[in-house]
Parts: C-alpha cells; sequence; structure tokens
C-alpha cells in the first residue's frame, strides 16, 4: 500500500462570484522514500494540493488516505492531533517562534507530542547537529541567516518523526548557495533516515535534484515523471 | 515552556504590554489607596465613637429609647453590676445617668444629653478625658462642675468658669433648673457630639434629683472587639429584662457607613478593572493580529486549538497578574507607609466632624480585600482573553499562513 493515495480530488472555491477550480481530478500515488517534486506555474494549484495532503484544508471532492488513514474522517482536534504525529511542514516563510531559540523551535513541537524534556532536547540537538547548526542552537531565528533559518524549520520538521515532510516552495526565499546547501540537506536526509519528501517548487535547481516530478497545471495532472 | 512561550509573547512589543501595564498598576494603586483612605474613615468613625462615647456594648431600661425619659432608669443596677464585674472579656464599664434637658447662657439656649457619670470610671471606657482642650476633667471643682463640647460653647458663648443652667424634668415631673461652672471644654472628632452632650459628676445629679443612684445607661469596654458579639449575646441572655445592644445595634448608622465604605472600595476597584479590561482586550487582540501567520503556523504542525487558546489566555492573565501585582504592591506600599504617618487632612476637618471622622486618616485596608483583588484581576484577565483567543482559535492554518 502507497504511503499516501489521492483520488479524483477536488477543490473549487467560492470566494469569488465566478467559482475557481483549483484542483480537478487528481490522483495520485506516493510511496515511502520518495523525493518528489510538484511544479507547475503560479495559479496551477501546488499549494492547494499540498494544503490538501496536509490535511490544512479540505477537498471539496475525492479521497485522501494517509498510511491508511482517510483524512475526511478525521475532524477538529484529531486532524490536528495527525498532522502533529504524521505529517512534517516546511513553509516558504521559514515561520519559526521569533522568541524561541533554534533549539526551542525544534523542541517545541516535541513538547506539543508529549515528549519527555530530556528526550526532547537530546533529539533537538541531534537533529540541529544534522542540518549543520549544532554551534548556534541558542541563536534565536532574529540571528540566523535565510538559510539557516529553513534548516532550523527542516530539522522542526523531522523532529515529530513524520511519515513524510511538505515543504512549500522552500527556497524561494534563499538565495543559490543556501538553497544548494537546504537541498543537500534533504536528500541526504531523505537518502539516510528515508524520510518522504514532498515539495512544491517552480525553481528549477530543486525541479533538477527531485526523483520524480509532478507537473501541475490548472488543477490538473499534465505530467507525472520518474527521473 | 507554554509559560516561558507566553510570557515572552507579551514582551515582543515591550512598549504596547508596558503601557498596559502601567495602566493596570497605576489604576489599581490609585484605587486601593483612595479605598484605604476611604475604609480609613470609615474605620475612623467607629472607632471615634466608640472611644468617644458608644462603648462596645451599652445597656438600656428597654423604654428609655421611646423619649429618653429620666424615669426610664435601670431597675436594680447593683445586681448588673456584680455580673459585669466578673465577666472576664469586659475591661471596664461606665454607668451614666442620661436624660434630656436644656442648656441655657444669658444669650441662648441649646437642647442637650445631660449625662451624669462616675468621671474615674469613665475615663476607663471612653477617652472624654482626653479631649479636654481647655480647663480640666472634673479636677477643678467650682459648685456644680460642668464639662460642655466646644461647639455648645460657642453656640451659647460659654468660656471656661462661665456659668450656665440646665433645666430638666425631676423624677416627680417638676422642672428643675440648676447653675453649673464650666470646668472643662471638650472637642472630640464629632462636632454633632460637641453640641449636644453635657458632663456632670453624677453625685450631684443625684443629690438635686434627691435619689438613689439611678443610671439609665451601661457603657461596657471589652479588651477584645472581636468577642463583641459573643459577649452581647451572652449579656442579652443574663439579662433578658433589659435591653443590650452591641455597638453595631446601638448605632446601625456607623455600622453601615463603615461598610459601605468598603463596599464602595470594591465597587471603586471593579470599575478600575473594568476600564482596564478593554485596555487588555484590544493589546491581545492587536497581539494576535501581529502573529497570525505564527499562529496558523503553530495550528498547522500540529498545536491543539484549546493550547492555542491557553496559551493567549495565559499571556492575558501573565500581562494582567504583571501590572496587577506592581499595582498591588505599588498600593500595599502605600498604604503601609501611610498607615504610620497618617495624612492629614485638616483643610477638610469642618467636613470631616460634621461626619465623625477625625481629620488625620490613616489608611487601611482588610487583608482578604488583597485577595478579593486577585481573584477580580484573575477575572478580569480571563473576559479580556475571550475575544483575542476566540479569533486566534478561529483561524484556518492554510490562510494564516499566508498571511502577509
Amino acid at each position: 500500500m502507497a504511503l499516501i493515495e489521492i483520488e479524483h480530488l477536488d477543490k473549487i472555491y467560492n470566494t469569488t462570484a465566478v467559482p475557481v477550480k483549483a484542483l480537478n481530478d487528481v490522483t495520485l500515488q506516493f510511496e515511502r522514500g520518495e523525493f518528489t517534486s510538484v511544479v507547475g506555474p503560479s495559479g496551477s494549484g501546488k499549494t492547494t494540493f499540498l494544503n490538501m495532503v496536509g490535511g490544512l484544508d479540505r477537498p471539496t471532492k475525492g479521497k485522501i488516505v494517509i498510511d491508511g488513514t482517510n483524512l475526511a474522517e478525521l475532524k477538529g482536534s484529531k486532524l490536528v492531533e495527525f498532522r502533529l504525529h504524521h505529517i512534517g511542514f516546511v513553509f516558504q516563510a521559514f515561520n519559526l517562534i521569533p522568541v524561541f531559540t533554534a533549539l526551542e523551535n525544534v523542541e517545541f513541537i516535541m513538547l506539543l507530542q508529549g515528549i519527555s524534556k530530556e528526550e526532547r532536547q537530546k533529539r533537538a540537538i541531534e537533529l540541529l547537529e544534522a542540518v549543520g547548526l549544532g554551534d548556534r542552537i541558542h541563536s534565536r531565528p532574529g540571528q540566523l541567516s535565510g538559510g539557516q533559518q529553513q534548516r532550523v524549520a527542516v530539522a522542526r520538521a523531522l523532529a515529530s518523526k513524520p511519515e513524510f515532510v511538505l515543504a512549500d516552495e522552500p527556497t524561494a526565499n534563499l538565495d543559490s548557495k543556501s538553497a544548494e546547501d537546504l537541498l543537500t540537506l534533504m536528500e541526504e536526509l531523505n537518502r539516510e533516515y528515508q524520510t518522504t519528501f514532498i515539495f512544491s517548487t517552480h525553481d528549477p535547481r530543486v525541479i533538477k535534484r527531485a526523483r520524480r516530478i509532478v507537473t501541475l497545471c490548472d488543477g490538473k495532472v499534465e505530467k507525472d515523471e520518474t527521473v | 515552556m507554554l509559560l516561558a512561550l507566553a510570557w515572552k509573547n507579551i514582551w515582543r512589543n515591550k512598549n504596547r504590554s508596558l503601557i498596559v501595564v502601567l495602566a493596570i498598576a497605576f489604576g489599581l494603586w490609585g484605587g486601593l489607596f483612595s479605598g484605604g483612605l476611604m475604609v480609613s474613615m470609615g474605620e475612623s468613625m467607629v472607632n471615634s465613637a466608640i472611644d468617644r462615647d458608644l462603648a462596645h456594648i451599652q445597656i438600656h431600661n428597654p423604654r428609655y429609647d421611646e423619649n429618653n425619659d429620666i424615669k426610664q432608669f435601670i431597675p436594680d443596677p447593683e445586681k448588673v453590676f456584680a455580673v459585669l464585674k466578673k465577666e472576664p472579656d469586659i475591661l471596664a464599664f461606665s454607668a451614666r445617668t442620661r436624660f434630656l434637658g436644656m442648656a441655657s447662657s444669658a444669650t441662648s439656649s441649646y437642647p442637650v444629653h445631660i449625662t451624669g457619670i462616675d468621671p474615674e470610671q469613665e475615663k476607663k471606657v471612653t477617652t472624654l478625658s482626653e479631649k479636654i482642650i481647655e480647663g480640666d476633667y472634673f479636677v477643678t471643682e467650682h459648685g456644680i462642675s460642668i464639662v460642655i463640647g466646644k461647639k455648645l460653647a460657642k453656640r451659647l458663648k460659654l468660656r471656661l468658669h462661665s456659668k450656665m443652667v440646665l433645666g430638666f424634668e425631676g423624677l416627680n415631673g417638676d422642672l428643675i433648673n440648676i447653675a453649673c461652672r464650666v470646668v472643662g471644654i471638650y472637642k472630640t472628632e464629632s462636632s454633632m457630639f460637641d453640641e449636644m452632650n453635657v458632663f456632670l459628676n453624677q453625685k450631684y445629679l443625684f443629690d438635686v434629683l434627691d435619689t438613689q443612684p439611678i443610671y439609665h445607661e451601661i457603657a461596657i469596654r471589652s479588651p477584645n472587639a472581636e468577642v463583641v458579639a459573643a459577649l452581647t449575646l451572652k449579656l442579652k441572655k443574663q439579662f433578658p429584662a433589659l435591653k443590650v445592644e452591641s455597638w453595631k445595634e446601638r448605632a446601625p448608622e456607623i455600622a453601615f457607613i463603615s461598610d459601605l465604605m468598603i463596599q464602595y472600595t470594591y465597587l471603586f476597584l471593579v470599575f478600575i478593572l473594568f476600564a482596564v479590561l478593554f485596555g487588555i482586550t484590544n493589546t491581545m487582540l492587536m497581539s494576535v493580529i501581529d502573529r497570525i501567520r505564527e499562529l496558523g503556523m503553530l495550528i498547522a504542525i500540529g498545536m491543539k486549538r484549546v493550547k492555542i487558546f491557553s496559551m493567549i489566555l495565559l499571556e492575558t492573565l501573565l500581562l494582567s497578574f504583571t501590572g496587577g501585582l506592581l499595582g498591588i504592591i505599588l498600593g500595599m506600599g502605600t498604604i503601609a507607609i501611610f498607615s504610620h504617618v497618617g495624612i492629614n487632612l485638616s483643610v477638610f476637618e469642618a467636613s470631616l466632624e460634621s461626619f465623625g471622622s477625625s481629620s488625620i486618616l490613616y489608611p487601611v485596608l482588610p487583608a482578604e480585600m488583597y485577595v478579593i483583588l486577585t481573584i477580580l484581576i484573575v477575572a478580569t484577565a480571563n473576559i479580556a482573553a475571550l475575544m483575542p483567543a476566540w479569533k486566534a482559535i478561529r483561524l484556518e492554518p492554510a490562510k494564516a499562513i499566508r498571511s502577509y
């Protein structure tokens, strides 16, 4: 059984006078350990797609099953709980807690999971070392560069030991060097820990590194190719 | 960690939080201090009345209060004295001969309460002897000596050693007039009392009335104000044929005003907290709006909405408590200082005297008021947190993350 099974997914936004079909009959499967890029031009539905898979938004039609769990069956706090234990998120704007240090940012998600202080500190340090920030664990986001902040975000995404990590345009706010370094890191984590990464992007550097590329256009899967 | 996050969050915008903290602190400081003044005024009225004349408990003939008639004296007073002398909770008592009469000088007359006292016994129960501002307290004897209040002396144009006439109805209904010499002029905290009460050594009255000692009022002083209620009840049972009243029953208006001062202080504090509630709500609402993306991220990564709600509540509580604690410390400190040195309000002496309050006030607040105030701050913070917390938990993570 695939890690993520998506069947006939539709998402229609009725916020404007004319309904907008952001996703149109999307059917896809993702296996464990994939390193997949969802690409397409602006407005193609990449972010909407990631929001649906991440359980941040509800589809209008269709089904998303993650590791045997149908997301539609999870309501309210159960869905939040599911995200906490099964899905890691990396956002375009890093979205770290500015008043926390790098260590505390990574620890926080484990606190939400109810992990003991000793264990979460140990794991947070390990992860920050793994992303190359072992010497900056007590720095606050404001004291880190964009690339370093995104590395903390990756460490935070992995701290909860998720089934997969969703990254929405993770390199959009990074310079070339930081973007390359981040991709190398994500590749290493993918290889080493078999962590599944699905990221949306229109950055050619990211697309070049992906092993599977799903191309969306006007909400439809235009191409699904394994490199 | 959630507590640490909440604490750090409220200091993200230092100026904004500091303004609210100071608004709460100064509001409560002012509220507590003015409350302390009001309560001390109430206490001053109570203590002054007790020390001046009321004492802790009074015993009368049940019919005495109908018209303060001279014939309504306490029957068989010796039996009452015998019981009172044996009671351990009684420090001293003063048996008074008291009735209505008319005080006259060469120029004017005024109705007064004529009180015959045993000066030495009275000294143990009230502070009349300490309130003499001219002359002395029944030391100099000039015929029938009388001690009158300053206000009455002014009204009747009397001075020390002046002669005055007291007119009253005798036991047999005859009108009696006696000439007295003013040996002392007193001034208490109540100008009304000073105008309406004259004191004589009761031995003169017994001679004039040609009677065995008669007493209309027994004023009792207890060493411990806490036992007054129980002692009153006990004496009521022992003297069912007499009217035994605690000071609260005898002068309910004074007890009421004292209680009213405390109630007013509570009301005042509630109004202050109600006003700052809007300030706290506004600050927290702005804080939530500033962090929409971050809150969306927290919901997205798996922070339950109930925890988000708790975090906003905790932030509001911490913000309110910081201000509240500062206000309480400032209030307590100011009250502690002025409760020792006092606040001289002699500018308002005439007004305060008409209420029977001292013009030097020593602010004080009952300890339970601080406890109740703390509960009120918590309640205010909870109410203030509702709208911002509600806004935070209603965020849709997908939209919130992409906001500005």
